[in-house]
């Protein structure tokens, strides 16, 4: 019986002129994202390629002039592997930074040389961009935005429609239970919402997977499948809703009403007011606050450094030490500043995303980053990445070094340090990875969230619907 | 007529939606407000201490040539209405005499966590823009054909009534309906506004937020008469809803995101660039030609721009430069706070040479200008005008690109702090040359006395004044009257022929 009824109800949508414009709608914007990814995609692998060989490059030519060079100079800027799902989520992915600088250098005296540090450069790609602003075509935005509208567009009438016209108490004349009537509906809902959507996505992938320039492989189609998945709950969200305001609301048009300043509140207003109000409360402290601290600590440091420096005679092996504990010393704490004001705005960044987390849109956005390998997510899973290969490298540092027995084992200075020449193979590199066992633990939570949502307005429709009169 | 009006208006106010409307315009238009006023007051604070951190700095320095200034971008108190660039581009820009300060050289002072911009932001006009929009299409779309509906248009059309006044009727009713949550929000915003400590606004600012809702009524009124369109095309109400919602989302959500991700892109910045940065480069190898010119003809023999004289102190020589942005210049400065007595009979040399030198960066800063700006035009500020244009094909570009004029957050209204801190630059050079700063001592050394800026003019910016913002604005709202009137000749024409 419930197949009848969904059976109805699809013959009833396709032949309606909203599943063509739902069609033709979903179809240019899955061919528009596909067109600009192809044109985007290849360039930026491009550059990431020669971004790594340059880094393995910086490493080789270092190590050939010895340890000290190498531990002095730092491994390079690491680079953030794009990723090749890009096109389902942009996830901000350009106010963040593709790489981290490892080998960032304050300054030089006579002797001695700064050693490297991680810094953590910020991307801000708008400071002198003046063409408008507009949001990328990406499927988070055509699921979040597009979609969700077309499923409100597709269920605003399912119960007020048939009741105004009559045939609702036609169909509950006959002996089926009201249950069976609000499934049937949903399912012939849902599958009309499917079809123009799917028909897109395979529009869209079809024109991707066959360019030369971009490859996907087996994970990638995993990923892509798991997105179609988290999609389809998110339609059945937004169609459960409909059929909630479209149970208790007598007339079709107000219904729309309804659900269309729902929709504006929920998705278009509640992700960036929430943000603004959860950020943009506590600051990060300025940036030449940061500069200020930064320069006021070497100077501390090394105004001890000179007091103490020129006590001991030149060459002796107590300078050395005192040196090499000042490069040390220094290194470390600039680096920790670093790490501090990285750590601040990633908490800040976080905050707004939790309470950003009440609307479905943020939730279902939040979530294709995540299986698509871009966002913020992303770029916390690179900085780990960057952080255990800074370690790695100085690691192997202390490793070579006391694995000379003719080095002092000063850090710092050039002759503290093993003069044997260092074998460029044997120096670990940076090589950026993507995990999804990873994803999905960050994922769980908002997966949960959102078939809790879905679930909550099905029984709240069926509920409306049951104890409706006709 | 005034029967037909009432009658309408009355059918109105007592509807669902007409509550709706109000209660949420209230809501998002206070609650953001609320928001947009506090990051308004963070940007106000972080900009007064950037003055004050840029004032003390130059205060510390001994000498003229370190001396360093930076003029700030103060935050717009209308861009609470609309951002547009105020709070994205850069809000510092250096003012030094051996180049012309350009929007592409500013940086940013204050607070901002850049991860933060993964979130968009929002303004009261894009508030308008999305809801303002919606409301009117869901005030139109039964005007016709909810009549036809229920018959009662043919009622109507029975008494010796015109066509167009009916319409004229619906449309005007409909408008005062919309206007009442408009009005009412954008008076609650104001309100607000003022009640604020750290906003002060001039009568300018009054009629600048005039135009501002002048403007949201012609666009207000573009989409109520495109809903009566498809009121009066379509015979049923929810075909009439359905489709007004498509082309809702048409304009709104999808053209201005599609349009701009599916031009075709242009050339990186660096191709187009490259030329113009040789031409510049080429200026600055004449610069020190002429300047190793000076010291080998110069009374003193060998070519040491430092004439091999012994100081303490610190100093700096460094070449910026910037293909993509075109920049090219030397910064040099000096801070001596010692100098060795043996070197003293050297030092009128320096001074005769930095006489030399500093004029010269100056006329050759002057001619980089003059190739760099129609390029920086050409390579940044076109793209964008093209793209403006093509949003302009909806509604919500036209009306974007108004009220920034008005607001004065558009391109124009910041590029007006760069004018003016080009002109403060040349300010900076008269105070030089008023006070013989190159020939002095004080240029490069604060042994005998440190430079003295007190009477240095202060930088102030000034925002554009009304009538130029009007002006601005005037194009836009030009384009959303007729497409107004247009609109509405092609629903009279239909009206007139529709069998009822």
């Amino acid at each position: 019986m419930i197949w009848h009824i969904a059976k109805r109800e699809l013959s009833n949508n396709l032949n309606s002129l909203r599943f063509a414009l739902a069609t033709v709608l979903l179809l240019g914007l899955m061919l528009t994202n596909a067109v600009v990814h192809l044109r985007e995609h290849p360039e930026r692998v491009k550059r990431y390629r020669e971004n790594v060989s340059n880094h393995q490059n910086h490493i080789a030519a270092h190590a050939s002039n010895g340890l000290y060079d190498l531990a002095q100079e730092g491994p390079g800027n690491l680079y953030k592997k794009p990723s090749d799902l890009r096109f389902c989520a942009e996830g901000g992915e350009a106010f963040m930074s593709d790489r981290a600088q490892a080998g960032y250098h304050r300054w030089s005296t006579g002797t001695l040389k700064s050693f490297w540090i991680l810094a953590y450069p910020s991307a801000t790609p708008n400071r002198d961009n003046v063409r408008p602003e507009v949001t990328k075509v990406d499927w988070g935005f055509i699921i979040g935005y597009v979609l969700s509208l077309v499923a409100l567009l597709f269920t605003f009438d399912s119960i007020s429609g048939e009741r105004e016209r009559g045939t609702l108490r036609l169909t509950l004349s006959n002996p089926i239970p009201r249950h069976t009537v609000l499934i049937g509906k949903f399912l012939g809902a849902f599958i009309s919402v499917s079809i123009p959507f799917i028909l897109a996505v395979l529009v869209n992938l079809l024109v991707i997977s066959t360019s030369s320039g971009v490859h996907l492989d087996a994970e990638a189609w995993g990923r892509l499948g798991i997105i179609f998945f988290v999609a389809v709950l998110y339609t059945g969200l937004f169609l459960a809703l409909g059929m909630l305001v479209s149970a208790r609301v007598q007339r079709s048009a107000v219904s729309l009403v309804i659900l269309l300043l729902v929709w504006v509140v929920f998705v278009v207003f509640m992700p960036s007011t929430l943000a603004s109000i959860a950020g943009r409360s506590t600051s990060s402290g300025p940036t030449y606050d940061f500069s200020e601290r930064s320069w006021k600590l070497h100077e501390e440091l090394s105004s001890d450094y000179y007091s103490s420096h020129y006590k001991e005679p030149e060459g002796s092996t107590k300078r050395i030490e005192i040196d090499g504990a000042y490069v040390t010393k220094d290194a470390e704490q600039q680096e920790r500043l670093h790490a501090e004001r990285l750590n601040r705005r990633i908490a800040e960044v976080h905050r707004a995303r939790t309470i950003t987390r009440i609307s479905p849109v943020t939730i279902v956005q939040n979530l294709i980053e995540s299986f698509a390998g871009t966002g913020f997510e992303r770029h916390l899973q690179f900085l780990e990445n960057v952080q255990t290969y800074a370690r790695e490298f100085r690691t192997f540092i202390v490793d070579t070094d006391s694995a000379d027995p003719e080095s002092l084992h000063i850090f710092g200075v050039r002759t503290g340090m093993s003069q044997e020449p260092v074998n460029p193979e044997a120096v670990p590199k940076f090589e950026d990875t993507l995990n999804l066992s990873r994803d999905f633990n960050t994922a769980a939570t908002e997966l949960l969230l959102l078939t809790l949502f879905v679930l909550v307005l099905l029984s709240g429709a069926y509920l409306a619907f049951v104890r409706v009169e006709v | 007529m005034l029967t037909l009006i009432r009658r309408e208006l009355l059918d109105n106010l007592m509807t669902f939606r007409f509550a709706a409307a109000v209660f949420i315009m209230l809501l998002l238009v206070v609650s953001n407000t609320v928001v947009l006023i506090k990051d308004y007051e963070r940007r106000l604070a972080d900009y007064n201490t950037a003055v004050k951190t840029h004032h003390q700095q130059l205060q510390e320095k001994k000498t003229y040539s370190a001396g360093r200034l930076h003029v700030d971008r103060p935050p717009n108190p209308l861009s609470i209405f609309n951002i547009g660039m105020d709070k994205q581009l850069g809000n510092q820009v250096e003012v030094y005499f051996g180049f012309v300060p350009t929007l592409w050289d500013a940086k940013m002072h204050g607070s901002d966590n850049p991860i933060m911009n993964i979130f968009s932001s929002i303004d009261i006009a894009f508030i308008f823009k999305v809801v303002l929009s919606l409301l009117a299409l869901i005030f139109a779309y039964d005007t016709l054909a909810g009549e036809r509906e229920q018959g009662t248009l043919r009622l109507v059309l029975t008494h010796p009534v015109r066509r167009g006044h009916i319409l004229f009727a619906k449309y005007m009713s409909a408008m005062v309906c919309l206007l009442v949550p408009l009005l009412m929000s954008v008076l609650l915003a104001v309100i607000l506004l003022t009640t604020s400590t750290s906003i002060s606004l001039s009568t300018d600012d009054f009629l600048r937020m005039a135009g501002f809702i002048l403007t949201t009524i012609v666009y207000l009124s573009v989409f109520y008469l495109i809903g009566m369109l498809i009121s009066a095309l379509t015979r049923r109400t929810g075909t009439a809803l359905m489709l007004s919602m498509f082309v809702w989302g048409f304009w709104v959500l999808i053209y201005p995101n599609m349009i701009l991700a599916s031009i075709l892109p242009q050339p990186t910045v660096e191709a187009r660039a490259s030329s113009t940065f040789n031409q510049i480069e080429q200026l600055w190898e004449e610069f020190e030609r002429e300047q190793e010119q000076y010291l080998k003809n110069d009374a003193v023999p060998g070519e040491d721009p430092g004439f091999g004289i012994g100081w303490v102190g610190g100093s700096m020589n460094r070449l910026n430069k910037d293909a993509a942005t075109l920049q090219y210049y030397y910064k040099k400065g000096f801070n001596i706070t010692e100098i060795d007595e043996r070197s003293e009979p050297q030092m009128p040399h320096i001074q005769n040479y930095y006489q030399f030198l500093v004029p010269l960066t100056i006329d050759i800063a002057d001619r980089t200008w003059r190739i760099r700006k129609p390029a920086l035009e050409k390579i940044y500020v076109r793209p964008a005008l093209i793209d403006r244009i093509l949003l302009k094909v909806s509604p919500i570009g036209m009306y974007d690109t108004a009220t920034q004029a008005w607001v004065g957050t558009d391109l124009l209204g910041i590029q007006d702090f760069f004018s003016a801190a080009r002109q403060y630059r040349k300010t900076v050079i008269d105070f030089f040359y008023d006070k013989n700063a190159f020939a002095s001592r004080q240029w490069i050394a604060a042994d005998k006395g440190a430079a003295d800026w007190s009477t240095l003019p202060q930088f102030s910016f000034q925002r554009s004044g009304i009538r130029i913002n009007a002006t601005r604005a005037l194009p836009d709202i030009f384009l959303l009257l007729m497409t107004n009137i247009v609109l509405f000749i092609i629903i009279f024409l239909i009206f007139i022929k529709t069998e009822v």
